[in-house]
């Protein structure tokens, strides 16, 4: 696979066999690579991408190991380095996703030829076709180098002065080391205020036109347990309203997060300080992850998402509240751009009620360890083995 | 012969069996185990919160096995000293009721009137600091000591971490809020209000 050649050559009567058995372990990540019937040529058939695990490479004998070691490496993102370009169309893919991708690109690149070639468009035009080129043919984020992830920011960042005139600021701080972030709940202390609802539609720059809110608080009757089914998330009558107790819900960044497994193009990964983030750039929108998640923590752009040039927040983290674009997910991210500053998520901080308690696990001096191991603490749908790190406690 | 190759398929699947099934787990059982097993060499991190804190002037405070900070209330108090005003003995300042008096917006929603009044927390002979229920002097910076006479549990959990907000972020030092940043000592319930707002979209989309 070198040369010009697979940039178009595509194999538009995708024959290929798909041989994939299922032996239901629940192979951990993405894809499983369906070995290519013919090796000879650069095939892009019907990609198999999500959840099933194993196919055999025994019954294809005419495939050589190393070709095998070589898709297996490329379907769980390891193996040899590769540029934007080969990840953008280096991947098995069906023919309209190929379509989709090649228009795209097309438009741009038209677009990047006819302002550079053109003696009457301006520097800033010819910059912002170069910015998008470059940006179209990124790779994902996980697979990045330092200097890569930097550029792309910056990046991003010029393509906000130059399209809107202002600045912003945005990181792309990794994990730290000995960092486990978690988060504590106290539901005899929530009086459904939602100040946390409203920080975080502030914080994170979420559409104001959908009214997208990561946060659920579920009002509940006093003695019934928590029925989901008969609570209300959306009341708006004075609160704490008697005989009822709040208890809030958004994603709780599992340890072992199924969001992630079912993602077809690993857009969405744990990171090693325990955040659950996704590539806003990387992820097609097909909202497996939306239906995967037992807890409804993800939200998907139906539209584009709009927030009044005032309200943006500008302090911005590529992984967190920088702006998103039409057909993507989002959640919360633990407000990553302020967690990883050692500041506390937006919900924690506006509760002013003190529910929300937030922290490193892996600290044993830090409170929320404190309060795990002092209060009687429990998480939602435990034994679904997602190991949730959002406890919930009472006094 | 079959016996042999009965044994030989009966190892065979042991082994395939062993192997198989591996799920993406990892070396843990739980998210318990991993926290313990992985705080064991808990060295600190780079990240501090001691950057956040500038500006606002902190105490240390040890109770019992738990030290960290609070903030300064001497200096957020708007007239403190209060012996600037409170010159003499309050029983000596008493007049007739026609002057308006200083703290005239007070009101004391604070238990009952059987258990508590002003004298309750505050000493007429020595205004500038309050006083415990034996007579004792307590500094208005420690006043968390006053509340914890009678909200022991509170006390308990805020101590831990379990009640209470943080001054500024979750990483160390640890600078907690105090009883008095949250609750106005003279009336420290919470009142009902409306929520901070309202999803019409969420009505629409569920209708």
């Amino acid at each position: 696979m070198s040369g010009i050649g697979k940039y178009f050559k595509l194999n538009l009567n995708s024959a290929t066999k798909q041989t994939s058995g299922s032996c239901g372990c629940g192979s951990s990540s993405g894809g499983c690579g369906t070995p290519k019937e013919d090796t000879s040529e650069t095939s892009y058939g019907c990609a198999n991408t999500s959840g099933g695990c194993g196919s055999q490479p025994q019954s294809q004998t005419h495939i050589s190991d190393e070709d095998f070691d070589a898709a297996v490496d490329a379907a769980i993102g390891e193996g040899p380095k590769k540029d934007g370009f080969d990840q953008v169309f280096d991947v098995q893919m069906d023919r309209r996703s190929a379509f989709k991708k090649l228009t795209a690109s097309l438009l741009i690149g038209a677009g990047a030829v006819s302002t550079s070639c053109s003696v009457t468009t301006g520097e800033d035009s010819k910059e912002k076709a170069q910015i998008d080129w470059e940006e179209q043919f990124k790779g994902n984020y996980k697979l990045m180098t330092d200097e890569e992830r930097n550029a792309t920011v910056e990046r991003l960042v010029r393509s906000y002065q130059l399209r809107k005139k202002k600045n912003i600021n945005m990181s792309s701080k990794d994990a730290e080391k000995d960092v486990l972030f978690g988060y504590a709940f106290n539901i005899s202390k929530c009086q459904g205020y939602m100040d946390c609802v409203s920080a975080c539609v502030e914080e994170n720059n979420q559409d104001r036109n959908s009214q997208m809110e990561y946060i659920r608080i579920h009002e509940m009757k006093d003695g019934k347990g928590f029925k989901f089914e008969e609570a209300d998330d959306n009341y708006y009558h004075e609160v704490p309203a008697e005989g009822h107790f709040y208890m809030g819900t958004q994603c709780f960044h599992c340890d072992n997060p199924p969001c992630v497994d079912v993602c077809p193009v690993q857009a969405t990964w744990r990171e090693d300080d325990g955040l659950v983030v996704i590539d806003y750039d990387w992820c097609v929108g097909c909202r497996y992850c939306m239906a995967a998640c037992p807890y409804d923590g993800r939200r998907f752009n139906w539209s584009t998402p709009e927030v009044p040039e005032e309200e943006i927040n500008k302090n911005q983290h590529y992984l967190g509240n920088r702006m998103r674009k039409k057909g993507v997910m989002e959640k919360c991210t633990f407000c990553v751009q302020r967690s990883r500053a050692g500041k506390n998520p937006a919900c924690v901080e506006a509760c002013p009620t003190g529910a929300r308690i937030f922290g490193n696990l892996l600290d044993p001096n830090s409170t929320i360890r404190w309060v795990l191991e002092n209060k009687k603490v429990f998480r939602l749908k435990e034994d679904l083995g997602t190991e949730p790190k959002f406890w919930y406690f009472m006094d | 012969m079959i016996k042999k190759n009965y044994i030989y398929i009966l190892g065979c699947t042991c082994v395939v069996t062993l192997f198989s099934c591996k799920h993406g787990e990892g070396e843990y059982h739980n998210i318990t185990d991993k926290i313990e097993a992985e705080s064991k060499n808990y060295h600190g991190t780079s990240i501090s919160s001691e950057q956040l804190l500038e500006g606002i002037e902190t105490i240390e405070i040890s109770e019992g096995p738990h030290t960290f900070l609070i903030p300064e209330r001497k200096g957020q108090i708007k007239s403190y000293a209060c012996t600037e005003c409170h010159t003499k003995p309050l029983h000596q300042l008493k007049i007739n009721d026609t002057i308006k008096k200083a703290h005239w917006d007070i009101k004391l929603i604070h238990a009952n009137l059987n258990t508590m009044n002003c004298i309750t927390c505050h000493n007429g002979n020595d205004m500038d600091n309050l006083k415990s229920l034996t007579g004792n002097t307590i500094d208005f910076n420690r006043s968390h000591r006053l509340c914890s006479q009678c909200h022991s549990k509170q006390f308990e959990d805020w101590k831990g971490g379990a009640h209470g907000k943080k001054v500024a972020g979750w990483a160390p030092p640890r600078a907690s809020m105090t009883c008095v940043n949250c609750h106005n000592p003279h009336k420290p319930g919470f009142d009902t209000r409306w929520p901070a707002g309202f999803n019409t979209q969420k009505v629409k989309e569920r209708e």
